[in-house]
């Protein structure tokens, strides 16, 4: 059970990370919605999945 | 050609910012996860024990903390004091502190667990915005306390299930008390991380034969249980006592009995699952109440709220409150140390073989002379004998 729990924990993280990166890559390439206000949605939601990949917060 | 490069220099601009915000914010939790708070303890200190010599698999992890014993080399009784089981209620662990830097043992020996849920220690409630430390005043400077979370960090354990059960009752609990402490006792080897931090504090208690365990917490004055011990079965005559001592003698306190029905609780598993007889004490912490206005250092320290003075006015609350006094740390830390000394002394009444025989300051003392005056200067102080936490 210990080894499960430690499987599905650090999934979690690759979890993070992966969603990390698709924020990031929509930061970059998107079609739709091109303003300002976007970008900074998109780069601020980085922000926790950056730190929690990081094992900070 | 200058199309593509506004909103290239726009993204990098935004990335630049993200970055500031992240290296800010960043420093800030790891400041907080790792914090160490000093403890000058008291010559009486024999042996520093940690959960991990208990369960190996806490070792350097964050649910590994260290054990403080004081043994007089005299038999008799063994109590286990633990602070800190949610360390959103700082007047717990300070408690412990207060008495790790005074205790003097006579007959028998004391075990002190500080931070029984380090990990916890480590965040703050999700969610709320306040300090990370509190500070108590001293004739030679301040001492900052770390003021943490109810439940253990998420990058400890992670992630929470739908459903949290118990085990071994089966009782389904609320999801996140998965990660509560005193909602994983008695806690088992191959289960989650809060889990074996609950089995490894058994496992002291277990090993150790442990006569009398006391966890300390702090609860919202608008909640019922607050002022009160919460004994389990077989502690219920000592705590009926002491209740009954410390209300016409120093302070109010209540009693309570651990319902059968409540499980995880260390009021419940702690006497269930071993021989001990395990009390749960609860002082006033106005900090934690739901109505209560900005949760600054203050209204932690002084536990004086405007608000919640009108709830008190209409009777709402189940101890006494007035904007005036407050409830202040050095109150809460003085009941903390007298509910203890008081159930300890009743135990050597009612149990003779297992007699205890500790001093360390109490209720009336801290009220007099404040949390402050019971601190030593860990500059000064023998480096044998200081230690962090």
């Amino acid at each position: 059970m210990t080894l499960i729990e430690a499987i599905i924990h650090y999934t979690y993280f690759i979890m993070a990370a992966i969603m990390g990166l698709l924020l990031l890559r929509n930061f970059f390439k998107r079609e739709k919605k091109l303003g300002l206000v976007y970008d900074i949605v998109y780069i601020y939601c980085v922000i926790p999945f950056l730190l929690r990949v990081l094992y900070i917060k | 050609m200058n199309a593509l490069k506004k909103p290239m220099t726009q993204k990098i601009i935004c990335i630049v910012v993200a970055l500031v915000l992240t290296v800010i914010s960043g420093y800030s939790f790891y400041e907080q996860r790792h914090y160490k708070e000093t403890v000058v303890v008291s010559d009486a200190l024999t042996e520093v024990q940690w959960l991990s010599d208990y369960v190996p698999e806490l070792k350097g992890t964050f649910g590994d903390t260290p054990i403080f014993v004081f043994d007089s080399g005299v038999e008799g009784g063994s109590a286990l004091i633990c602070g800190g089981t949610h360390p959103y209620e700082p007047a717990t662990s300070i408690a412990a502190y207060v008495l790790m830097e005074n205790i003097q043992v006579e007959k028998g020996k004391v075990f002190v667990i500080p931070q029984s849920s380090y990990s916890a220690t480590t965040l703050g409630v999700q969610g709320n915005a306040y300090p990370a430390t509190v500070g108590v005043t001293t004739e030679w400077g301040e001492v900052r306390y770390k003021i943490g979370e109810r439940n253990t960090n998420p990058l400890d354990q992670w992630p929470d299930n739908f459903t949290y059960i118990n085990y071994p009752s089966g009782q389904s609990q609320a999801y996140n008390d998965l990660r509560n402490l005193n909602r994983c006792y008695p806690g088992r080897l191959d289960g989650t991380f809060t889990e074996r931090v609950a089995y490894a504090i058994m496992e002291v208690i277990r090993q150790n034969n442990i006569d009398i365990s006391f966890d300390y917490h702090e609860a919202s004055i608008m909640y019922p249980v607050v002022g009160t011990y919460v004994a389990h079965d077989r502690a219920m005559d000592i705590a009926m006592m002491a209740a009954m001592d410390l209300s016409s003698s120093e302070f109010d306190m209540k009693i309570e009995q651990s319902p059968g029905s409540l499980k995880g609780f260390t009021h419940r598993e702690w006497g269930d699952y071993s021989d001990t007889l395990a009390i749960l004490m609860e002082t006033p912490e106005p900090f934690i109440d739901r109505i209560v206005g900005p949760m600054t250092e203050e209204l932690m320290t002084t536990g004086q709220d405007l608000f919640l003075s009108f709830a008190g006015e209409k009777g709402l609350t189940y101890v006494p409150y007035d904007l005036e006094t407050g409830w202040p740390m050095e109150t809460r830390v003085g009941r903390h140390l007298s509910g203890c000394a008081k159930a300890i002394q009743y135990m050597g009444m009612f149990y003779p073989e297992k007699e205890l025989v500790a001093t360390w300051p109490l209720y009336n003392e801290l009220v007099e002379k404040g949390v402050g005056a019971f601190l030593h200067d860990p500059s000064t102080a023998d480096p044998n004998f200081v230690y962090e936490v």
